[in-house]
């Protein structure tokens, strides 16, 4: 065998799933290669600079949590922050920051250097081949590298083209280098492969916009921020502007829908719902008049503007009268067109809920490769793929969160049984249980996991420790009973609640519909010393006690299905009572429980009764 | 594993002497105790595989006589403590011992399930347990995708529109949630409450028409009561137009309550006549006012038959009282003589002996059955699971309703429950449904 560097892991790509794996890999005592084709890439916010968002921020906690870096370098550089849905509950509440896109880059960039197994380097990587049990990484300019595992984590750059109008180049986002001949070692492992778009719009000069005819988007003030770690607040140190499209804008992209290549049919991968082009919103949504549209900056350093809402793959020429058209951009200066973008991803239900590849182990996939998209999602993907790696070569059994556990669970569990067949995005509809599963409570669901698996610092796990101990300090006191007395008779009586009979505990006052911990605390002034923060935990757990119970036993009921595992080698062909589509399916997907079994499309619960059956059978 | 306790009617649907009602889990016996009033239960000195004889409280204070067994386990089919009801037949009496048992915490099984717990441990055999749930299966699957479908697409539709709404209404609360910033595009627009009292309302309209055209499938059970030697057995000949009870004019002839069917405008209607309600030591007499006492609990409506020729008596008035909250009829038998009967509220007067005002009777027994005018082609739910289903989102709507949810997260998660109930009866239950109409009626993203 060749000479060749060797490594515990290596990691493919140093974008939102990368840097996770890379880090949580490295932080375990992994001596860890992270390959990238461009170290000026790393961390990249290709598309928006914000990160969070609905169901995106419970992504963020959760690896915050788990002992990850999205949450910390968000907060580093974040430049506005706002939690979204206040007053539509706490299960949907969801924090977002816009993000400095150069500082986000370069603070990443700068932990990555610092993590002391960890070695960063550029590099396009050519071929992955298997001997020996090894995995041999091979980079364009010849260079080996052997490894027990690795990590793929190659964003949109496999086979990548950027589409505007008629021009289509073989590039990656921004025209950073693609990576043109991985797909095809890829394909040479036997693993199926999906083409996928997506798109980004257009970067405007901020002198040229006429901020006077938009709305302003300032910030929260009440916000702290992502991580726990964070010491302080975050500062708001800028804004975004709403404004919309006008009827000459929908006249201009009609006339040249010809020229759109997404409705001309010149672009075959298929692009997300979620994020369709503005040709796409115009001619599905014919009827609406305007559409809203957000102008966001990229950075502090930077006059570059966002324009959310706006992504179009028409002809740059065209694209400029598009832009005009728009309120207050009518002398706008485009400074990088909106284009479309196309991509090689593998069929994400070849993978185990672990992220590793069901027919090599070894082998670990995380972020927009799996057929994800979004910064967040391909982070919490990146962190699993980075913990499972460390325990695949640490021979240890691997981490899989339940749906029941985390939001990343629920992303995991979805493409690697469901598949997808557009780029997937989570959103809070698709959890079930995500009245269990909120951002505030992200740490207390997930810290303890993060500690077993050596990712949670000592001075994070004190962390942890100190709020579980303030909020049982919290709860004592609202154990006091008081006197119903004038106090308690005008916090009674201005929130339209009739007076209790006998005197009562705080935490009974909480029952009551209009009353809440905030209201105690001003009449009776009982958490000075305590963070708002927590105050929030306490109240929601009080106030929604019956609900979370209800959803807990709906969790339980779910886990009995959950508990009851399938041996990987279970012969499903043989099973006559199984009807001939379930067998095919359960032989693909190879589920790992009856739970998983039972969510995969095709298999009924006909189909899931007998399983049963035959997997207890098969256990005695 | 915590399993439920599970219940169901175990005799097939339909006639039958006897029906069967079982329950199976570790609960069985605590929820018997609940239900069924017999000294030795009551002692805790019930024995394993003996018959007893007690009450059973089918309604609040309706009672009806049946037998009960207990199995052990592990010595029982599923080889979990089961407790059987033995009642006499008819299917709304087996339904509602299945329904009080429901009500105090047993839920209806699934189907197959007995066989599966049964095959769980070790009871019966892999073979025998997969062929009895596939053919259930197959069986259930059929009813839920195709022949709810072939056999009342109109109601398969109605359900499936219903639970669309909610759809509609879900996509609608959670594309607001998941997009809070495209206001324009996202604000909630319907307002909750209403949609959801509108879908409450569509719900019990279709259960209260399906509960009339049950009489369709069972027939109307029809009781005559009255003292004896009012004629109630000339009644039920006049209605039958054929000599079936022996009719003489020694009192108490009439020992055994007798089903008889006839057809009027479509509907079977199922006599029971019963002997004459008069205290007596006569013990063989004495079971059969017992059983006349137990029809009354199973009919649709008691004819309440008085000889009109004949001043109100005490043992009229006891009847009377005995039939308080029941849904009678006073039939004034005997107008061929002179009347000396004081008037009664919605009376019809007849003369079984002279034929007279018999089709009257008849369609008086009807109207005052089925109150709603069926479309006998639409809304009817005659199966108990869907029936049940149907009944259970209409339960959690009205208690979402009545809470006052504010919360949009929580309020979610309870509309949401009630969609997955629906969509036990229509398959579609899966969360991408929802996902897909958000993306296709609004327009969203960057």
């Amino acid at each position: 065998m060749e000479k060749m560097e060797e490594f515990d892991s290596v990691v493919i790509g140093a974008g939102h799933a990368g840097c996770e794996a890379a880090l949580a890999l490295a932080r375990t005592d992994n001596k860890t290669l992270l390959l990238t084709i461009s170290l000026d890439a790393i961390a990249f916010l290709a598309c928006n600079p914000s990160i969070g968002g609905t169901a995106k921020g419970q992504l963020v906690a959760e690896v915050d949590a788990l002992g990850g870096e999205m949450g910390i370098n968000a907060d580093k550089t974040a430049i506005q922050i706002r939690m979204l849905n206040r007053g539509k509950g706490p299960a949907v509440q969801s924090l977002r920051v816009q993000a400095d896109k150069n500082e986000y880059h370069k603070q990443m960039k700068k932990v990555l250097e610092k993590e002391k197994n960890l070695f960063v380097r550029q590099g396009e990587v050519v071929s992955v081949e298997i001997e020996k049990g090894y995995k041999i990484i091979t980079t364009n300019l010849g260079l080996k590298y052997k490894a027990k595992s690795v990590v793929f984590a190659t964003g949109v750059y496999l086979k990548s083209e950027i589409i505007v109008g008629k021009s289509r180049e073989a590039v990656g986002p921004n025209g950073f280098k693609n990576a043109s001949q991985l797909s095809n070692s890829l394909q040479k492992l036997g693993i199926k492969l999906l083409r996928f778009k997506t798109g980004t719009p257009v970067r405007l000069h901020a002198r040229s916009v006429d901020y006077s005819k938009m709305e302003l988007q300032p910030g929260d003030e009440d916000i702290m921020s992502f991580s726990y770690m964070t010491e302080g607040k975050v500062e708001n140190k800028a804004v975004c502007y709403l404004t919309y499209t006008t009827p000459l804008t929908h006249e201009i992209i009609r006339k040249n829908l010809d020229k759109a290549p997404a409705i001309s049919g010149e672009i075959k991968g298929v692009g997300p719902r979620y994020c369709p082009s503005i040709e796409t919103k115009i001619v599905r949504f014919a009827d609406k008049e305007r559409h809203q549209l957000f102008l966001e900056p990229e950075a502090l350093d930077t006059q570059e503007m966002y324009l959310q809402g706006f992504s179009t793959s028409m002809p740059a020429e065209i694209q400029k009268d598009m832009v005009k058209s728009v309120i207050g951009l009518e002398n706008a200066e485009i400074m990088r067109d909106a284009y479309a973008i196309e991509y090689d991803c593998i069929e994400p239900t070849q993978l185990k809920p672990t992220l590793e590849l069901k027919t090599i182990d070894g082998l670990f996939f995380a972020g927009q490769i799996n057929g994800t998209s979004g910064y967040e999602e391909a982070a919490a993907q990146g962190i699993i793929a980075g913990i499972n790696a460390n325990l695949y070569n640490k021979n240890k059994p691997q981490l899989v969160l339940k749906r029941s556990d985390a939001y990343i669970g629920v992303l995991i569990d979805d493409i690697v049984t469901k598949g997808t067949n557009e780029p997937y995005r989570m959103m809070t509809s698709r959890a079930e249980y995500r009245l269990l599963l909120r951002q505030d409570n992200a740490d207390m669901r997930l810290t303890e996991i993060g500690r077993k698996v050596g990712l949670v610092t000592d001075e994070r796990y004190q962390k942890f420790l100190d709020k579980k101990k303030k909020i049982a300090e919290i709860e004592e006191i609202l154990k006091e009973k008081v006197k119903t007395d004038e106090k308690v008779k005008k916090l009674f009586e201005e929130n339209g609640e009739s007076l209790p009979k006998e005197n009562m505990r705080f935490y009974d006052m909480m029952r009551r519909t209009n009353i809440d911990i905030f209201k105690i605390d001003e009449t009776f002034n009982l958490f000075k010393d305590f963070d708002k923060r927590l105050l929030e935990v306490v109240n929601t757990k009080i106030k929604y006690e019956g609900y979370l119970k209800q959803q807990q036993e709906e969790v339980d009921k779910m886990l009995a299905n959950e508990n009851i595992s399938i041996p990987e080698d279970f012969d499903y062909n043989s099973c006559k009572g199984l009807r001939v589509e379930a067998r095919e399916k359960l032989t693909q997907i190879k589920p790992l429980n009856l739970g998983q079994a039972s969510r995969i499309s095709g298999v009924s619960p006909a189909d899931i009764s007998i399983l049963s059956i035959l997997v207890k059978k098969g256990k005695k | 594993m915590k399993e439920n306790t599970i219940v169901s009617i175990s005799t097939p649907l339909g006639k039958g002497a006897v029906a069967i009602v079982r329950m199976s889990g570790k609960n069985s016996l605590k929820f018997a105790k609940k239900l069924f009033h017999c000294k030795k239960l009551e002692n805790g000195e019930i024995l394993p595989r003996y018959l007893y004889l007690g009450k059973f409280e089918i309604e609040k204070s309706v009672f009806e006589e049946c037998l009960m067994a207990y199995f052990q386990a592990p010595y029982s089919y599923t080889g979990e403590d089961i407790v059987e009801f033995q009642v006499h037949g008819g299917v709304l009496l087996a339904e509602k011992i299945m329904r009080a048992c429901v009500n105090v915490g047993a839920r209806l099984a699934e189907a197959g399930e007995f066989s599966k717990r049964a095959f769980l441990n070790g009871k019966i055999t892999l073979d025998k347990a997969e062929a009895i749930i596939g053919e259930i299966n197959a069986e259930s699957d059929g009813e839920l995708k195709t022949s709810l479908k072939i056999t009342n697409g109109v109601l398969a539709e109605k359900i499936e529109n219903t639970q669309e709404k909610l759809t509609t209404l879900l996509a609608e609360i959670e594309v607001g949630m998941d997009y809070p910033d495209e206001t324009e595009e996202t604000q909630l627009k319907t307002n909750i409450t209403d949609k959801l009292s509108e879908i409450k309302e569509e719900l019990n309209k279709i259960l209260t028409i399906s509960n009339s055209a049950r009489y369709l499938k069972d027939g109307i059970n029809v009781a005559l009561v009255g003292k004896t030697n009012v004629g109630k057995s000339s009644v039920m000949n006049a209605l039958l137009g054929e000599n079936r009870s022996i009719v003489t004019d020694i009192q108490g002839t009439t020992r055994d309550s007798i089903k008889e069917s006839f057809v009027y405008d479509g509907i079977k209607i199922n006599l029971i006549d019963t002997a004459g309600i008069r205290k007596t030591k006569d013990v063989v007499e004495n079971m059969g006012i017992e059983r006349s006492k137990s029809s009354l609990n199973s009919a649709d409506v008691v004819l309440f038959v008085l000889d009109g020729s004949e001043t109100e008596s005490a043992e009229d008035r006891e009847i009377e009282n005995l039939l308080k909250g029941k849904n009678f009829l006073y039939v004034i038998n005997k107008t061929d003589k002179q009347r000396k009967l004081a008037k009664k509220d919605g009376e019809i007067q007849i003369s079984a002996l002279e034929n007279k005002n018999i089709e009257e009777l008849k369609k008086k027994i009807v109207k005052h059955v089925i109150e709603e005018e069926i479309d006998f082609n639409a809304l009817i739910v005659t199966n108990e699971r869907q029936f049940e289903i149907l009944q259970d989102a209409a339960k959690q709507i009205e208690e979402i309703l009545k809470e006052k949810v504010k919360s949009l997260d929580v309020l979610s998660m309870l509309i949401k429950k009630v969609w997955n109930t629906l969509g036990k009866i229509t398959g579609n239950t899966e969360n991408e449904n929802i996902i897909d109409l958000i993306f296709s009626k609004f327009c969203l993203g960057k």
